[in-house]
Protein backbone atom coordinates (compact mmCIF):
# COMPACT_ATOMS: atom_id res chain seq x y z
CA UNK A 1 0.00 0.00 0.00
CA UNK A 2 1.37 3.40 -0.94
CA UNK A 3 2.27 5.95 1.69
CA UNK A 4 -0.15 8.39 0.15
CA UNK A 5 -3.15 6.11 0.61
CA UNK A 6 -5.53 7.05 3.40
CA UNK A 7 -8.55 5.38 4.93
CA UNK A 8 -11.20 7.63 6.46
CA UNK A 9 -14.10 6.88 8.70
CA UNK A 10 -17.14 9.10 8.10
CA UNK A 11 -19.67 9.14 10.91
CA UNK A 12 -23.14 10.65 10.72
CA UNK A 13 -24.53 12.15 13.94
CA UNK A 14 -27.73 10.48 15.21
CA UNK A 15 -29.61 13.79 14.79
CA UNK A 16 -28.90 13.96 11.04
CA UNK A 17 -31.57 13.10 8.46
CA UNK A 18 -28.87 11.68 6.22
CA UNK A 19 -28.63 7.88 6.00
CA UNK A 20 -25.47 5.83 5.36
CA UNK A 21 -27.06 4.69 2.09
CA UNK A 22 -27.59 8.27 0.88
CA UNK A 23 -24.05 9.13 1.94
CA UNK A 24 -22.41 6.26 0.06
CA UNK A 25 -24.55 6.89 -3.05
CA UNK A 26 -23.48 10.54 -2.93
CA UNK A 27 -19.80 9.57 -2.72
CA UNK A 28 -20.24 7.11 -5.62
CA UNK A 29 -21.84 9.86 -7.69
CA UNK A 30 -18.79 12.09 -7.21
CA UNK A 31 -16.99 9.66 -9.51
CA UNK A 32 -13.60 9.68 -7.80
CA UNK A 33 -11.35 6.66 -8.01
CA UNK A 34 -11.68 5.59 -4.37
CA UNK A 35 -13.05 2.58 -2.47
CA UNK A 36 -16.28 3.15 -0.53
CA UNK A 37 -17.82 0.91 2.09
CA UNK A 38 -21.21 1.68 3.58
CA UNK A 39 -21.35 0.99 7.31
CA UNK A 40 -23.97 1.23 10.05
CA UNK A 41 -22.62 4.61 11.24
CA UNK A 42 -21.85 6.17 7.84
CA UNK A 43 -19.12 5.07 5.49
CA UNK A 44 -15.46 4.22 5.17
CA UNK A 45 -13.53 5.55 2.21
CA UNK A 46 -10.06 4.68 1.01
CA UNK A 47 -7.84 5.97 -1.75
CA UNK A 48 -5.28 8.56 -2.70
CA UNK A 49 -4.85 11.03 0.17
CA UNK A 50 -5.64 14.11 -1.95
CA UNK A 51 -8.75 12.49 -3.42
CA UNK A 52 -9.96 11.41 0.02
CA UNK A 53 -9.56 14.99 1.27
CA UNK A 54 -11.54 16.32 -1.71
CA UNK A 55 -14.32 13.83 -0.99
CA UNK A 56 -14.38 14.81 2.69
CA UNK A 57 -14.84 18.46 1.75
CA UNK A 58 -17.74 17.56 -0.56
CA UNK A 59 -19.32 15.25 2.02
CA UNK A 60 -19.15 17.85 4.78
CA UNK A 61 -21.28 20.20 2.66
CA UNK A 62 -24.19 17.73 2.92
CA UNK A 63 -24.65 18.37 6.62
CA UNK A 64 -21.68 20.39 7.92
CA UNK A 65 -22.24 20.11 11.67
CA UNK A 66 -23.54 16.56 11.71
CA UNK A 67 -20.85 14.76 9.71
CA UNK A 68 -17.62 13.88 11.48
CA UNK A 69 -14.53 12.14 10.13
CA UNK A 70 -11.25 10.71 11.30
CA UNK A 71 -8.42 8.67 9.85
CA UNK A 72 -8.68 4.91 10.27
CA UNK A 73 -5.57 2.81 10.81
CA UNK A 74 -6.76 -0.40 9.19
CA UNK A 75 -7.54 -0.61 5.48
CA UNK A 76 -11.15 -1.35 4.46
CA UNK A 77 -11.96 -5.06 4.75
CA UNK A 78 -8.78 -5.88 6.70
CA UNK A 79 -9.24 -9.40 8.05
CA UNK A 80 -7.98 -8.39 11.50
CA UNK A 81 -10.87 -5.95 11.88
CA UNK A 82 -13.56 -6.84 9.31
CA UNK A 83 -16.67 -8.38 10.88
CA UNK A 84 -17.11 -10.67 7.88
CA UNK A 85 -13.90 -12.37 9.01
CA UNK A 86 -14.83 -12.19 12.72
CA UNK A 87 -12.25 -9.48 13.36
CA UNK A 88 -12.02 -7.93 16.81
CA UNK A 89 -13.28 -4.37 17.38
CA UNK A 90 -11.36 -3.02 20.39
CA UNK A 91 -12.19 0.60 19.48
CA UNK A 92 -15.94 0.04 19.34
CA UNK A 93 -16.70 1.32 22.86
CA UNK A 94 -14.95 4.58 22.11
CA UNK A 95 -16.82 5.01 18.83
CA UNK A 96 -20.18 4.20 20.43
CA UNK A 97 -19.63 6.69 23.25
CA UNK A 98 -18.53 9.45 20.91
CA UNK A 99 -21.39 8.72 18.48
CA UNK A 100 -23.84 9.31 21.32
CA UNK A 101 -22.07 12.60 22.16
CA UNK A 102 -22.17 13.93 18.58
CA UNK A 103 -25.50 15.83 19.05
CA UNK A 104 -23.85 17.75 21.93
CA UNK A 105 -20.88 18.65 19.74
CA UNK A 106 -23.28 19.60 16.95
CA UNK A 107 -25.02 22.03 19.36
CA UNK A 108 -21.58 23.45 20.18
CA UNK A 109 -20.65 23.88 16.51
CA UNK A 110 -23.98 25.59 15.77
CA UNK A 111 -23.50 27.94 18.74
CA UNK A 112 -19.96 28.81 17.67
CA UNK A 113 -21.15 29.42 14.10
CA UNK A 114 -23.91 31.73 15.33
CA UNK A 115 -21.43 33.61 17.51
CA UNK A 116 -23.29 32.64 20.65
CA UNK A 117 -21.48 33.38 23.91
CA UNK A 118 -20.92 30.20 25.92
CA UNK A 119 -20.14 31.25 29.50
CA UNK A 120 -18.47 28.80 31.85
CA UNK A 121 -20.87 26.82 34.02
CA UNK A 122 -20.62 27.46 37.75
CA UNK A 123 -19.19 24.37 39.48
CA UNK A 124 -21.82 22.13 41.05
CA UNK A 125 -22.24 22.65 44.79
CA UNK A 126 -21.44 19.89 47.25
CA UNK A 127 -24.31 18.40 49.21
CA UNK A 128 -24.25 19.73 52.76
CA UNK A 129 -24.28 17.35 55.74
CA UNK A 130 -27.50 18.98 56.96
CA UNK A 131 -29.25 18.35 53.63
CA UNK A 132 -27.94 14.77 53.56
CA UNK A 133 -29.36 14.19 57.08
CA UNK A 134 -32.72 15.56 55.93
CA UNK A 135 -32.76 13.21 52.94
CA UNK A 136 -31.80 10.24 55.14
CA UNK A 137 -34.61 11.02 57.57
CA UNK A 138 -37.29 11.35 54.88
CA UNK A 139 -40.00 8.74 55.01
CA UNK A 140 -40.04 6.82 51.79
CA UNK A 141 -43.25 4.89 51.22
CA UNK B 1 0.26 23.38 14.05
CA UNK B 2 0.49 19.77 15.19
CA UNK B 3 -1.99 19.10 17.98
CA UNK B 4 -1.78 15.98 20.12
CA UNK B 5 -5.18 14.72 21.25
CA UNK B 6 -6.12 12.67 24.31
CA UNK B 7 -7.89 10.20 24.01
CA UNK B 8 -5.49 9.63 21.10
CA UNK B 9 -8.11 7.87 18.95
CA UNK B 10 -10.95 10.35 19.55
CA UNK B 11 -13.23 11.04 16.57
CA UNK B 12 -14.62 14.25 18.09
CA UNK B 13 -11.21 15.77 18.81
CA UNK B 14 -9.70 14.66 15.49
CA UNK B 15 -12.60 16.25 13.61
CA UNK B 16 -12.61 19.48 15.60
CA UNK B 17 -8.85 20.00 15.30
CA UNK B 18 -9.00 19.46 11.54
CA UNK B 19 -12.14 21.60 11.20
CA UNK B 20 -10.43 24.53 12.90
CA UNK B 21 -7.39 24.34 10.63
CA UNK B 22 -4.72 22.33 12.46
CA UNK B 23 -3.12 18.92 12.07
CA UNK B 24 -4.25 16.36 14.64
CA UNK B 25 -1.68 13.84 15.89
CA UNK B 26 -3.50 10.60 16.59
CA UNK B 27 -2.56 6.96 17.04
CA UNK B 28 -4.51 5.96 13.94
CA UNK B 29 -1.93 7.57 11.67
CA UNK B 30 1.00 5.90 13.44
CA UNK B 31 -0.69 2.53 13.66
CA UNK B 32 -1.54 2.63 9.98
CA UNK B 33 2.17 2.45 9.18
CA UNK B 34 2.49 -0.51 11.52
CA UNK B 35 -0.47 -2.47 10.20
CA UNK B 36 0.26 -1.87 6.53
CA UNK B 37 4.03 -2.03 6.44
CA UNK B 38 5.05 -4.59 9.00
CA UNK B 39 4.21 -8.21 9.49
CA UNK B 40 2.16 -8.21 12.65
CA UNK B 41 -0.66 -10.50 13.63
CA UNK B 42 -2.87 -8.25 15.71
CA UNK B 43 -1.43 -4.83 16.46
CA UNK B 44 -1.53 -2.92 18.75
CA UNK B 45 -1.88 -5.96 21.00
CA UNK B 46 1.50 -7.21 19.80
CA UNK B 47 4.58 -5.13 20.23
CA UNK B 48 7.98 -5.84 18.78
CA UNK B 49 11.20 -5.91 20.78
CA UNK B 50 12.19 -2.64 19.08
CA UNK B 51 8.98 -0.99 20.29
CA UNK B 52 9.64 -1.96 23.88
CA UNK B 53 13.19 -0.61 23.57
CA UNK B 54 11.88 2.63 22.05
CA UNK B 55 9.51 2.90 25.00
CA UNK B 56 12.52 3.07 27.33
CA UNK B 57 12.96 6.69 26.26
CA UNK B 58 9.63 7.52 27.91
CA UNK B 59 9.41 5.10 30.85
CA UNK B 60 11.87 3.27 33.08
CA UNK B 61 12.85 -0.40 32.77
CA UNK B 62 10.71 -1.31 35.80
CA UNK B 63 7.56 -0.16 33.99
CA UNK B 64 5.49 -3.02 32.51
CA UNK B 65 6.24 -3.80 28.86
CA UNK B 66 2.60 -3.08 27.93
CA UNK B 67 3.01 0.52 29.08
CA UNK B 68 6.36 0.86 27.36
CA UNK B 69 4.97 -0.69 24.17
CA UNK B 70 2.12 1.82 24.10
CA UNK B 71 4.45 4.70 24.88
CA UNK B 72 6.68 3.59 21.99
CA UNK B 73 3.73 4.45 19.73
CA UNK B 74 2.47 7.56 21.53
CA UNK B 75 5.80 8.97 22.76
CA UNK B 76 7.12 10.08 19.33
CA UNK B 77 3.78 11.86 18.80
CA UNK B 78 4.30 13.85 22.02
CA UNK B 79 7.83 14.74 20.82
CA UNK B 80 6.30 16.04 17.61
CA UNK B 81 3.39 17.90 19.27
CA UNK B 82 3.29 21.68 19.35
CA UNK B 83 0.13 21.85 21.47
CA UNK B 84 -2.25 19.38 23.11
CA UNK B 85 -5.92 18.89 23.97
CA UNK B 86 -6.78 16.54 26.84
CA UNK B 87 -10.35 15.43 27.44
CA UNK B 88 -10.81 13.87 30.87
CA UNK B 89 -13.76 11.97 32.26
CA UNK B 90 -13.56 9.20 29.69
CA UNK B 91 -16.02 6.50 30.72
CA UNK B 92 -14.19 3.65 29.00
CA UNK B 93 -11.25 1.70 30.33
CA UNK B 94 -11.19 -0.90 27.62
CA UNK B 95 -9.37 -1.55 24.34
CA UNK B 96 -6.10 -0.15 23.08
CA UNK B 97 -6.47 3.14 25.00
CA UNK B 98 -7.80 1.44 28.12
CA UNK B 99 -4.50 1.21 30.04
CA UNK B 100 -4.96 3.71 32.84
CA UNK B 101 -1.27 3.74 33.86
CA UNK B 102 -0.23 4.54 30.29
CA UNK B 103 -2.82 7.31 30.14
CA UNK B 104 -1.48 8.82 33.38
CA UNK B 105 2.07 8.59 32.09
CA UNK B 106 0.99 10.15 28.80
CA UNK B 107 -0.63 13.13 30.50
CA UNK B 108 2.42 13.55 32.74
CA UNK B 109 4.70 13.64 29.66
CA UNK B 110 2.46 16.22 27.96
CA UNK B 111 2.33 18.48 31.02
CA UNK B 112 6.10 18.15 31.47
CA UNK B 113 6.70 19.29 27.89
CA UNK B 114 5.26 22.75 28.68
CA UNK B 115 3.44 23.16 25.38
CA UNK B 116 0.12 25.05 25.07
CA UNK B 117 -2.43 22.75 26.64
CA UNK B 118 -6.16 22.74 27.28
CA UNK B 119 -7.90 20.26 29.57
CA UNK B 120 -11.63 19.62 29.32
CA UNK B 121 -14.26 17.07 30.26
CA UNK B 122 -16.58 15.14 27.98
CA UNK B 123 -19.92 16.99 27.76
CA UNK B 124 -23.03 15.61 29.48
CA UNK B 125 -25.58 18.07 28.08
CA UNK B 126 -25.93 20.62 25.28
CA UNK B 127 -24.71 23.49 27.42
CA UNK B 128 -21.49 21.63 28.23
CA UNK B 129 -21.17 20.71 24.54
CA UNK B 130 -21.31 24.39 23.60
CA UNK B 131 -18.72 25.29 26.24
CA UNK B 132 -16.41 22.49 25.09
CA UNK B 133 -16.53 23.43 21.40
CA UNK B 134 -16.15 27.16 22.05
CA UNK B 135 -13.16 26.55 24.34
CA UNK B 136 -11.46 24.29 21.77
CA UNK B 137 -12.13 26.81 18.98
CA UNK B 138 -10.72 29.67 21.04
CA UNK B 139 -7.65 27.62 22.01
CA UNK B 140 -6.94 26.58 18.42
CA UNK B 141 -7.47 30.07 17.03
CA UNK B 142 -5.04 31.55 19.53
CA UNK B 143 -2.37 29.12 18.35
CA UNK B 144 -2.37 30.46 14.78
Amino acid sequence: MSEETETRMIMIAPTSDLTPDQLSRFIHQLGYNITIKETCYGANIEGDKDLVHKVIQEVRRLDPNRIFTKVRAYPIGDERRCRAHHGSRPGFNQMEKEWMDLPLIEAGLCAVEAGEACPEKSPSKKLSVKKLMEIAKENII
Amino acid sequence: MKIFIVPPNSLILYDLVERFGHQPLSIMGTLREKVTEREMEAPPLNVTLDDVMKGLKYAGIEVPSGVRGRLAVWGPLIDEAEAAIIVNDTPFTFGCVGCHRTNLMLMHLIRKKKIPLIELDYPHDEEEGKIMVSKIKKFLEELK
